[in-house]
């Protein structure tokens, strides 16, 4: 009854508030005639506060303090209504006014309560047992119990008995100490089901600073958390894969950059071997050396390919778009800790491409948490876009455009290459194992400066075609 | 095989691999001329003579499909062999499909190299005779008058004389000296060879 009367008098004029209050003080006095005695103090308070207002207001100056003695007249108002005081005709009109509009301020709030999706309970703290005079319709939905179970019941005889007892301890105590209590926790239902809850529950003090009620609020968590159980799930076997990956990239790469001085040196042997054709037998001799151990290391490097080549990942069958929307949920914490916003514009009915699901979902990570990066030092970078388009006929593009720093043109040419990094932690894997990955997909990553500011980093994948006898 | 006036382009960004297989080719009596990046060998003015391109699959900027792509749309006629220290099917199949002749995997001997090389250049061979006999027709009908060139097409599409000139609306006789010029102009001393001509021009497909 009380606030929204407040509500009331802080939305009308300064003068009409005046007003209003002046004349509120006059029902007081005539009230006060009635010779009750705490009304007496009431009006001897009020009437004080109100003229200090009145002068302060004057002065336009502490409007707060202004307000602090309206609230409490409204208060002492309202409880003077409850009383159930008969006032005159005029007066009468103007309670019930007030009264209706606090009636439908009351009537939302209760609507709000009852159709939230928390379930909110409230404990009378007067009586030590921990009474429940409330619960919303949601409190009994989640937990199960009927409202014959949980009003005028101990509230955490819902508990069960033992399993949770230091925790209901832990949660007395803290009310007991005048604290709020918050926490996530397994709760259990009337039939045993256990779920996870986020249950705070604040205090609500009289005008004494006594505690007379305590209210709660438990939140259903088991949906988020369930959720953020599948996403671990996820980044922990990306973080696996991306663990023994990075040792067949790092020796697949190995075998790459040895197999370039390799065809140099066979190249230039067998050259010599053919400008000397016909001299020099024992320069002819060591040359053959030479390339056939140039070949003992290329033989060395196929087998470690083929080896690689054995625990080559599973090609399914991959809608791109799907794959990318999946990644960034995955992503989504870590861009909307960083302030950024992700926008994906995927091309309308692309075919699937054959593809490793984890593998690729390792580029996109790649591609978006370097952009991330990219756009880390300025705050008014923030838009990422990635889109999907076909290249042509047979071949879909995937571009991940950011708005960051760009990349310096001096370093576009060694950026996908091994151990490049500017990162002062990275160890410069990460984009040389993209552009493999997508290679052996049949692909191609590259990356270009965009014309006004950022860069994009794009790749290729081939559309397979539509085989009806072969699922794959 | 007389593959002594070719030339052999080699592109790739590793300057080790350019010179060796510079020397290589050069002491098998190639004319070689090396490039680290596809823009460079792009920006070179080429002789005409019968040439092929080893290239490395992974270049900076313009990689070798693209090299390839962008060799196709502006008609230059040299064979491609990609040699590649990442081989991968996938990638192989599609230079090969778009008419590459090979997918070497690095280190390679030369038998492989001159094994393809040799390939690439019969193939280009092929393709300048190809060529060269589209550049002298095309020739031939630059040299005909904008009627005769008309009657050409008519008879490309396997007109019959009469019908000619009832679509042109002049005589049967008018219509008779004009393709008699037509032939003689062509080099040609039938119907059939005429239609042939067209054909490897890619006349005789029009239709209006």
């Amino acid at each position: 009854m009380k606030k929204p009367l407040l509500k009331k008098i802080s939305r009308i004029s300064q003068e009409e508030q005046i007003r209003l209050l002046t004349k509120d003080l006059n029902i007081i006095k005539k009230q006060l005639k009635r010779g009750v005695n705490r009304e007496k103090i009431a009006k001897e308070k009020f009437r004080g506060e109100v003229s200090q207002g009145v002068d302060r207001e004057q002065q336009g100056a502490d409007r707060e303090k202004l307000g602090a003695g309206r609230e409490k007249i409204a208060e002492e108002l309202s409880r003077l209504q409850s009383d159930e005081i008969v006032l005159k005709d005029g007066q009468l009109r103007e309670g019930v006014d007030r009264e209706k509009l606090a009636e439908e301020q009351i009537h939302i709030r209760t609507k709000a309560m009852e159709s939230t999706f928390d379930g909110i309970f409230i404990i009378d703290a007067l009586k030590p047992d921990f009474r429940i005079i409330y619960a919303n319709p949601s409190f009994y939905a989640l937990t199960g119990f009927t409202k014959k179970e949980v009003i005028g019941k101990n509230y955490f005889l819902l508990y069960g008995n033992t399993e949770n007892s230091l925790l209901v301890k832990e949660i007395k105590q803290t009310l007991l100490q005048g604290k709020i209590f918050q926490g996530e926790m397994l709760h259990h239902k009337k039939n045993g089901e256990k779920f996870w809850s986020l249950l705070r529950i604040t205090l609500v003090r009289d005008k004494d600073g006594t505690i007379t009620h305590y209210v709660g609020n438990k939140t259903d968590m088991t949906l988020m958390k369930q959720r953020n159980l599948e996403i671990e799930v996820q980044r922990e076997e990306l973080l696996h894969v991306t663990r023994v990956g990075k040792l067949a990239e790092f020796v697949s790469s190995l075998a790459h950059e040895i197999s370039q001085p390799l065809t140099a040196i066979l190249s230039y042997a067998q050259a010599a071997q053919r400008m000397y054709a016909g001299r020099e037998p024992q320069l002819q001799e060591i040359l053959q050396y030479i390339i056939n151990d140039d070949q003992r290391a290329a033989e060395v490097i196929r087998r470690l390919r083929y080896l690689l080549k054995k625990t080559k990942p599973s090609f399914e069958q991959l809608d791109i778009n799907v794959l990318i929307n999946d990644t960034i949920t995955l992503m989504m914490p870590h861009i909307t800790a960083k302030n950024k916003v992700i926008k994906f514009e995927p091309s309308a009915n692309l075919p699937s491409v054959q593809g490793d699901r984890i593998q690729l979902q390792q580029v996109l990570l790649n591609l978006i948490s370097n952009s991330l990066e990219a756009m880390e030092l300025n705050d008014d970078a923030r838009d990422l876009l990635i889109k999907t388009s076909f290249k042509d006929a047979d071949t879909l593009l995937v571009e991940v455009k950011d708005s960051g720093c760009g990349v310096p043109e001096e370093n576009m040419k060694k950026l996908f290459g091994h151990f490049f990094t500017n990162k002062p932690d990275g160890l410069g894997m990460g984009l040389s194992i993209s552009r493999s990955i997508v290679e052996a997909h049949g692909g191609l990553l590259e990356a270009k400066n965009n014309t006004d500011r950022g860069a994009t980093f794009y790749f290729t994948l081939p559309i397979i075609l539509k085989n009806d006898n072969e699922q794959c | 095989m007389n593959n002594v006036n070719a030339i052999i382009y080699v592109v790739d960004d590793d300057v080790s691999v350019c010179r060796s297989l510079g020397l290589l080719l050069k002491s098998h009596g190639f004319k070689v001329e090396t490039f680290t990046s596809a823009a460079e060998f792009l920006a070179f003015k080429h002789p005409k003579v019968l040439s092929c391109l080893i290239s490395d699959i992974r270049l900076p900027n313009i990689n070798g499909l693209a090299l390839q792509e962008i060799m196709a749309e502006r008609g230059i006629i040299t064979p491609i062999v990609f040699i590649t220290g990442y081989g991968n099917i996938p990638m192989s199949v599609k230079a090969i499909k778009a008419g590459a002749i090979d997918f070497l995997s690095k280190p390679f001997t030369s038998k492989q190299l001159l094994n393809a090389i040799t390939l690439a250049l019969s193939k280009a061979k092929v393709l300048n005779k190809k060529q060269a006999e589209v550049a002298k027709i095309k020739q031939l009908i630059n040299a005909l008058s904008p009627r005769e060139l008309e009657v050409f097409h008519f008879v490309a599409q396997g007109l019959m004389n009469k019908q000619i000139a009832s679509r042109r609306g002049t005589s049967l006789q008018t219509i008779k000296i004009h393709r008699g010029r037509v032939m003689q102009k062509m080099q040609v001393k039938t119907v059939t060879e005429l239609i042939h001509l067209a054909q490897k021009v890619g006349i005789a497909s029009s239709s209006d």
